[in-house]
């Protein structure tokens, strides 16, 4: 795409809101490197680690976490508060080292120098130089990934339509709120095109509209090839955007897995039965967790092959099954079913 | 630009931004008027022969220069003590090194710059009192750029233990620690100053253990001798001022200048060791 087709097609709304058109752009201009990520999901996956582990004296933040991150997927890393979510964000871009296990982000060690330059980072911690302007820090960060200097204009100004700060964009930082400061964050991961964004709770300061805006930039990234590594424990933001999430409760994986696969083997259903004999009921415990809702009867963490087998044996016992509706499961119920195994 | 440059560069503009060298030069300049005002009624008052007011104004000279390297010094450690470890506390950093540039280079580039505003102050301040000497007094000193390069390298010793300290330790730690030890370093001159005048050999090995474990006094004892005009000199020798801090009896050796070098590299070579080894 051609840096003015780009350009054209990131014009933001009146109301300075970003467009995921934007985020495209943004990771396609400049570079023609980028073109084509898509050639390098044959590659190495995005990040691949071996029984990880980080130990800080006996307590283990990370622990042994083996996963696989494929290039071009949008994966979502979830876990509740101390899970050691941000510590492996940390060991991922060589901000702390293993005590144990490897890894391999983008096909290089963890940490290395030039695999940088395609990694877009945006910190749970997100604070920049407050006496400089926003387009000063998205500048300084195109001369840090040594960006050819004819780039640096277009860049700037792609990442703050992406971000719907063009019109701030000579403000210093210090007058920012929060919420500025965390999308100037995700402006400055942008720049470059990485072949890899690591988002650490990339919407902790945002108002609806702006979690909104990072759905749709995440999308717009998945559109032009980059991974994204969504670290988060707001469920609903990845139930919205992720291919593919980990769970992730005291520094172990409890559950890796596409969304479908996580939701689908462990769905709820509700039956309405008529001439019901309590009796029955006591054997529907094999199937899940049952209870009574009025006329209805609903099973939760049934394996959705077994529904079949569920009316078959009510019919046997004589009931008259009058509706079946299978549910799929909110992330939220499995998350917490997950973090209750343990 | 290279990564160094960049940071810099940006540390520069930060300080600038800050109106940190708009406060000094502020400071400075209304001491420097002060100091015009006494240097000219020091050399024309009456009660002085020409003789005695010809040795008080070097005097009074060096008096204020140790003002200044005193100023130096503190704010060498303000200016250092925060530039890693706040960045580090703030987040500012995470940004920064996880950019495909070295920790080296970010910790030189923040050198550079906090060494650049040394240097400019440094240089400010010795063009402006001397010229203000000369102009009250008519003394200028013997070696007054030599007496400056000491003196900013006063400065960027503490600059770099104080950036040291900024990798591993809090920033108020780590600017008390810079600062006690400066003014350790001073004392131990002192004490080593006694030692030779009353003939001590320990206090003099104080003083000489002193000059090396932190050789901000040694260099400070150079900006005094290049101050020093040969009057100043000959009335020491010929007696009466024994025990005087603020004497030097020669200029810094070959092998010392060349151990305060070595200082210098070992203490940023450490700093830049620990910064690259520390987990962010």
């Amino acid at each position: 795409m051609s840096q003015t087709n780009w350009a054209d097609s990131t014009a933001l709304d009146r109301r300075g809101r970003s467009s995921p058109a934007a985020a495209v752009g943004l990771a396609q201009a400049a570079n023609p490197l980028l073109a084509d990520h898509a050639d390098q999901r044959t590659a190495s996956p995005a990040i691949h680690t071996v029984a990880l582990s980080k130990r800080y004296g006996k307590t283990f933040a990370v622990n042994s976490l083996s996963m696989t991150v494929q290039r071009g997927e949008v994966f979502g890393f979830l876990g509740p508060n101390g899970a050691g979510k941000t510590t492996v964000v940390k060991l991922l871009l060589g901000l702390a080292r293993p005590t144990g296990g490897e890894g391999l982000v983008l096909g290089a060690p963890l940490g290395d120098r030039e695999t940088r330059r395609q990694i877009g980072y945006l910190p749970e911690l997100f604070r920049f130089q407050p006496l400089l302007t926003a387009r000063e820090v998205l500048r300084l960060h195109c001369r840090l990934l040594a960006l050819p200097k004819a780039a640096w204009k277009q860049q700037e100004r792609a990442a703050l339509q992406t971000i719907g700060l063009l019109e701030r964009g000579d403000d210093r930082v210090g007058t920012f709120s929060k919420g500025m400061q965390q999308r100037l964050g995700l402006g400055v991961a942008l720049l470059g095109n990485p072949t890899l964004v690591v988002l650490d709770e990339p919407t902790s300061a945002l108002d609806p509209v702006g979690r909104h805006d990072v759905r749709e930039i995440i999308r717009g990234l998945r559109e032009s090839g980059s991974t994204v590594f969504l670290n988060t424990h707001l469920l609903e933001e990845a139930a919205h955007v992720c291919d593919r999430v980990a769970v992730i409760d005291k520094g172990r994986a409890i559950a890796i897995g596409a969304l479908d696969e996580l939701l689908g083997h462990h769905s709820r259903v509700r039956l309405k039965v008529g001439a019901l004999n309590e009796n029955w009921c006591h054997g529907l415990g094999r199937f899940g967790r049952w209870h009574r809702e009025n006329e209805w009867i609903v099973v939760e963490g049934i394996d959705r092959s077994r529904i079949a087998d569920l009316v078959d044996e009510l019919v046997a016992l004589g009931g008259r099954v009058e509706a079946v509706i299978p549910e799929h499961q909110s992330l939220e119920a499995r998350f917490l079913e997950l973090l209750g195994e343990r | 630009m290279n990564p160094t440059l960049t940071i810099a560069a940006l540390t520069i503009q930060e300080a600038i931004r800050r109106r940190l060298l708009l406060a000094f030069i502020s400071i400075t300049v209304v001491i420097v008027g002060l100091s015009a005002w006494g240097f000219g009624r020091l050399s024309h008052t009456h009660s002085l022969t020409s003789g005695e007011s010809n040795l008080a104004v070097p005097q009074a000279l060096i008096l204020f220069m140790f003002m200044f390297s005193f100023v130096l010094a503190l704010s060498a450690s303000a200016i250092a003590s925060p530039s890693i470890s706040s960045e580090i506390e703030s987040g500012v950093l995470m940004t920064i090194v996880t950019r495909p540039i070295r920790r080296a280079e970010v910790l030189i580039g923040k050198w550079l710059g906090l060494a650049a505003l040394l240097a400019a102050y440094a240089a400010g301040v010795c063009a402006l009192e001397f010229a203000v000497v000369r102009w009250a007094s008519g003394f200028l000193p013997p070696s007054p750029v030599l007496a400056g390069v000491c003196l900013f390298g006063e400065g960027v010793l503490l600059l770099t233990l104080s950036l040291f300290l900024s990798t591993r330790m809090p920033v108020i730690a780590a600017g008390v620690i810079a600062v006690a030890v400066f003014g350790a370093g001073w004392l131990a001159g002192v004490v080593g100053t006694l030692g030779a005048t009353l003939n001590i050999a320990a206090l003099r090995t104080i003083g000489q253990v002193g000059r090396l474990l932190l050789p901000t006094d040694g260099l400070w004892h150079a900006v005094i001798y290049y101050l020093q005009p040969p009057s100043l000199i000959a009335e020491h020798l010929t007696g009466g001022r024994e025990g005087n801090a603020f004497y030097s009896q020669g200029a810094p050796s070959w092998p010392y200048l060349l151990w305060v070098a070595c200082w210098f590299l070992i203490v940023l070579t450490a700093a830049v060791a620990s910064f690259a080894r520390r987990e962010l």
